[in-house]
């Protein structure tokens, strides 16, 4: 079982050995369609090429694991060929597991402690031995608390570790034991022993530090004694901003005792911090909502959706499920949701209805494009990323060609196949291009005209040919002048490249600019999807509608995200909720 | 056989009960005394088989909260008048660090009006925390030298009265040719060879054009490293002319020199000058240093001019001395790290000091083995192996070049060569 598995492990190396076929675009064809054929071949003939160079190539057990792995490749191309889109929610996650170098670390077991943490309360003498058996450099009290309050020891053992060293300290137990205690009442909901350390915290100390207060504040909230969080809140204020837990807290615990004004109050100061809530806190409204019946409540549940929106926030799994009971339960209107996705057309499997679309308005255009040249391309210093000669070269360049419909950035398309000559590579992809009248920009460097033998001169002469081409510095950024061409062209403009753009998404100061270049981003952007070189290039296809919250009034649709799905901060969901009212 | 047991065991406990219980029930004692044996045992078996669970007789139960009337009980400190906000916030901070610390996290133990209030102007909670971090680690290594100097004086002291005993009975008539003044020696055949490099030293430029890409932190630490740099090429054979450009009168760097160097900051022997490095020196004698330079270094030129950007960048601008060069139009170069040394972790810049001692042993031997031991040893796991072909090739190069290297140098070359 191990063995074919560490010859799947050798083969990308085996395989980096083996030459390309430079395959013409003639010859794609064939390659595409009697694929399995000529894969077949291409294989055994590689083994044999490779066999002076590796013994480990001629077991057959190891051409055997690589024929196997060939089957999980295709496999895997047949994936990528369904997968929605380039940023779609899991996208870069299901990229990396295709990428064999990734291996997941597990995580060693956590290290075994001397001691045994004791289960039930022990008496002194017990705790003097255990304490005697303890080695560690650390303080044995500090330590064996942490110990318990990580282990969720049951608080009987805890207390009685606190009387034990209350009765050797005059009855005095330290902050750092009694947080930690406090931590135990408070993980194990033991209401009644909250109070009692808050009412001992309150004798002993004017104040308290923010992790205390956090504790005392998720412990009282369930408590009659709920307001007093509200205050303890107060006090956090003083030095510093409440964390949106001690908001989440303190509004979840408002809604438990049917304070409706205090928690819609708090959730204005917390948005007047800046800070942006917790999804468990919206839940919370959303979820208090279906036992009220009150217009202003009702609306003030869909501010929230519009902050979602504003936000570019998605709600989670449950949270959706809320939504959708909350509009089911508001009576007269007959609201009904549904769990749906969306079709490529970008109308709703569900309804039918159109979803926003990802074009940016002309506005938003405009001020996206400035922004570009302002903080990318130019960031202070023209030389960072080019030179003004080059910058004046450049706009001068576009100003005299029609509007692109494609721009190439150049080195990204070359380089995609490690294997393949970069030259032909790129030349593939312009004629192919080419072929469709669309008026092409390659970006590039200038160190690819100089001939080597990985950029061929007369296969550049053909791309120069077919396509306008821009040659930067070799020192300069080329992606810089790729977003800059692209936007400069028009909307129907698209550009092809793999680079996610994220560097250059990070040179844009607020985020309300970096989320129109996400958006503009999403809209545009063209990546080539092919495996292998030669063939018919094929592109992942670009979203036409926006994954954001939306409403028409009468339907809202709203994208969420599902529990089970690893989502990367760059991609977008694919799930959504959609909701209608009944005709 | 086990209730049996049990029940002879309890039979003592039970004697006080009986006594009240007997009038009652004499004429159904047995039964009666198996009820209460039975009862008995009920409330006492958990007792005898988990001797501490949580239903252990009443008066222990009272001794697990005992702590907390006490703890209650105990006064806290005279709660003090109403201050106005400003000084209430500052108290209010104060007591947050002093119940972090109560806490165990890394806080300082003492901290200074002028600190708490650097603590209230930080922007968000984790720069505070940052900041707290750092002067306690700074009152740590304060204390941890304190002590340390306390045991040496101690063992000074004692050292001093063994040798008084020592002495007494020594003579102390010898002969010696010196005095013992070696420090102020030293000192002075530096610096006549300091004046020697003022004069007909080769030129190194630190450009002091980055104060405004800098934090107040970073700017420290730059001027940490250009002291040190400037020691170590004072302590060299043969030391470099330094030359600070671009250095602004009254400028963070000017000030905080001032502040290190103290008295001596007139008295160096270096060229500080307001004017750039390309008014002073012609442009195609300079060659700029950056790590980000697509120009790789391959022997160091006795008759160029060196820039090394006086800058430590913490905050991630790379390529801003780059732009500089490019501005200006100047030669760049990077230290050939990568085809010496197989790097490992941490990026290709390297401190001040570190390059100004590569700089000087190239000066010196001409060999990049030997310079590029400078480097600090974790950035690496070791030198490469360079193929036999290559190393006669950069030989011939070398040879085919007309030497104006110093003799000195070229001659620990052929040597390390062969």
């Amino acid at each position: 079982m191990t063995f074919p598995l560490s010859g799947v492990r050798s083969f990308p190396n085996l395989w980096k050995c083996s030459p390309y076929f430079g395959l013409s675009p003639g010859h794609s064809y064939f390659f595409l369609t009697d694929y399995c054929g000529v894969r077949n071949q291409q294989r055994w003939f590689s083994l044999k090429r490779m066999s002076p160079q590796s013994t480990k190539a001629t077991n057959v057990p190891i051409a055997k694991a690589r024929y196997l792995r060939k089957g999980e490749e295709g496999s895997n191309k047949q994936m990528s060929f369904d997968s929605p889109h380039l940023f779609a929610a899991g996208a870069a996650k299901r990229r990396s597991q295709m990428n064999p170098q990734s291996k997941d670390h597990v995580l060693s077991p956590v290290k075994n402690s001397s001691i045994q943490l004791p289960e039930k309360p022990l008496d002194s003498k017990e705790w003097d031995k255990l304490k005697e058996d303890f080695q560690g450099k650390a303080n044995f009290e500090n330590w064996i608390s942490s110990q318990m309050a990580r282990c969720h020891s049951p608080i009987n053992v805890a207390k009685s570790l606190l009387a034990w060293v209350a009765a050797k300290n005059n009855g005095i137990v330290g902050y750092n034991l009694l947080v930690r205690y406090l931590y135990l009442c408070v993980f194990h909901k033991q209401t009644s022993e909250v109070i009692d350390v808050y009412e001992i915290m309150r004798a002993r100390y004017k104040r308290l530090e923010s992790g205390g207060y956090s504790l005392l504040i998720r412990g009282l909230m369930h408590s009659d004694r709920w307001r007093e969080a509200v205050m303890l809140l107060e006090d956090i204020k003083k030095v510093m901003t409440p964390s949106v837990k001690n908001y989440n807290d303190c509004i979840q615990g408002a809604l438990l005792h049917q304070d409706v004004n205090t928690a819609w109050n708090l959730y204005q100061e917390l948005l007047g911090h800046d800070l942006i809530p917790m999804l468990e806190t919206l839940k919370a409204f959303f979820d208090f909502g279906k036992d009220i019946k009150d217009d202003h409540y009702s609306k003030k549940l869909l501010d929230i959706l519009l902050y979602l929106r504003n936000n570019q926030l998605y709600p989670g799994e449950s949270f959706a499920h809320s939504i959708k009971t909350w509009f089911e339960s508001v009576p007269g209107k007959q609201w009904k949701g549904q769990f749906t996705t969306i079709q490529k057309s970008g109308q709703c499997s569900c309804c039918g209805k159109t979803i926003e679309s990802i074009h940016l308005s002309p506005e938003e255009y405009e001020f996206l494009k400035g922004r570009i040249i302002r903080d990318v391309i130019d960031g202070g210093d023209q030389y960072k990323k080019t030179t003004p000669q080059e910058l004046k070269r450049f706009e001068n360049f576009v100003k005299s060609c029609p509007p692109f419909d494609i721009v190439i950035d150049g080195l990204n398309v070359a380089k995609m196949f490690p294997k393949a000559r970069e030259s032909q590579v790129l030349l593939d992809v312009v004629s192919q291009l080419a072929k469709q009248n669309l008026q092409l920009l390659v970006l590039g460097r200038k160190h690819m005209l100089t001939q080597r033998f990985r950029w061929r001169k007369d296969e550049m002469e053909k791309v120069q040919k077919q396509a306008s081409c821009f040659f930067a510095d070799d020192i300069s950024e080329d992606d810089p002048f790729l977003l800059y061409a692209t936007l400069n062209s028009g909307n129907h403009c698209k550009f092809i490249t793999k680079d996610l753009m994220r560097d250059h998404k990070a040179c844009l100061l607020d985020i309300k600019t970096q989320r129109l270049f996400f958006k503009w981003q999403q809209g545009h952007q063209l990546a080539i999807i092919n495996r292998f070189p030669g063939s018919k290039i094929t592109f992942q296809h670009i979203l036409t509608y926006d994954t954001v919250v939306q409403t028409t009034g009468d339907s809202w649709h709203i994208p969420y995200d599902e529990d089970l799905v690893e989502r990367y901060s760059y991609e977008v969901p694919t799930k959504w909720l959609c909701l209608h009212q009944k005709t | 056989m086990t209730v049996f047991l049990k029940m002879s065991v309890s039979v003592t406990f039970l004697r006080p009960f009986t006594k009240i219980l007997v009038p009652f029930t004499l004429h159904r004692k047995r039964s009666i005394y198996s009820t209460v044996l039975q009862r008995c045992m009920s409330s006492k078996i958990p007792a005898v088989s988990y001797p501490d669970k949580e239903s252990i007789s009443p008066p222990e139960q009272l001794e697990l909260d005992g702590w907390k009337t006490t703890m209650k009980s105990s006064v806290q400190e005279g709660v003090s008048p109403v201050l106005n906000k400003d000084e209430d916030t500052l108290a209010a901070t104060r007591e947050l660090i002093e119940m972090w610390r109560l806490l165990g996290k890394e806080v300082p133990e003492h901290i200074t009006e002028e600190e708490l209030k650097t603590i209230m102007e930080c922007a968000s909670k984790t720069s505070k925390k940052k900041y707290l971090k750092f002067l306690y680690l700074k009152e740590k290594l304060k204390k941890a030298r304190q002590i340390k100097k306390e045991r040496k004086a101690a063992a000074k002291e004692e050292a001093k009265k063994a040798m008084l005993l020592e002495t007494t009975e020594e003579d102390k008539q010898q002969n010696f040719p010196f005095l013992r003044v070696w420090d102020r020696r030293i000192n002075i055949a530096m610096n006549w060879k300091g004046v020697q490099a003022m004069q007909f030293g080769q030129p190194l430029v630190f450009d002091m054009d980055f104060e405004n890409y800098m934090k107040p932190k970073e700017l420290q630490n730059t001027i940490s490293q250009l002291l040190e740099s400037e020691g170590w090429n004072r302590r060299n054979v043969d030391p470099f002319h330094i030359y600070f450009c671009n250095l602004k009168i009254d400028g963070a760097y000017q000030k905080e020199l001032v502040k290190r160097y103290g008295g001596k900051w007139d008295k160096l022997l270096l060229t500080a000058t307001e004017k750039s490095h390309v008014d002073l020196f012609p442009k195609d004698k300079i060659i700029y240093l950056t790590a980000d330079s697509p120009n790789v270094m391959t022997t160091f030129k006795h008759d160029r001019i060196y820039v090394i950007g006086s800058f430590v960048d913490k905050n991630m601008q790379p390529g801003t001395s780059l732009a500089k060069a490019k501005r200006l139009k100047l030669a760049t170069e990077c230290l050939p790290l990568d085809k010496y040394l197989q790097w490992d972790v941490g990026n290709k810049n390297l401190t001040l000091d570190q390059m100004m001692r590569i700089l000087l042993c190239l000066k010196n031997t001409g060999s990049w083995e030997d310079a590029l031991k400078f480097v600090p040893r974790r950035k690496h796991t070791g030198y490469l192996e360079i193929s036999q072909h290559s190393q006669e090739f950069v030989n011939r190069l070398k040879k085919a070049k007309p030497s104006n290297s110093f003799p000195k140098g070229s001659h620990v070359h052929t040597e390390k060569v062969a």
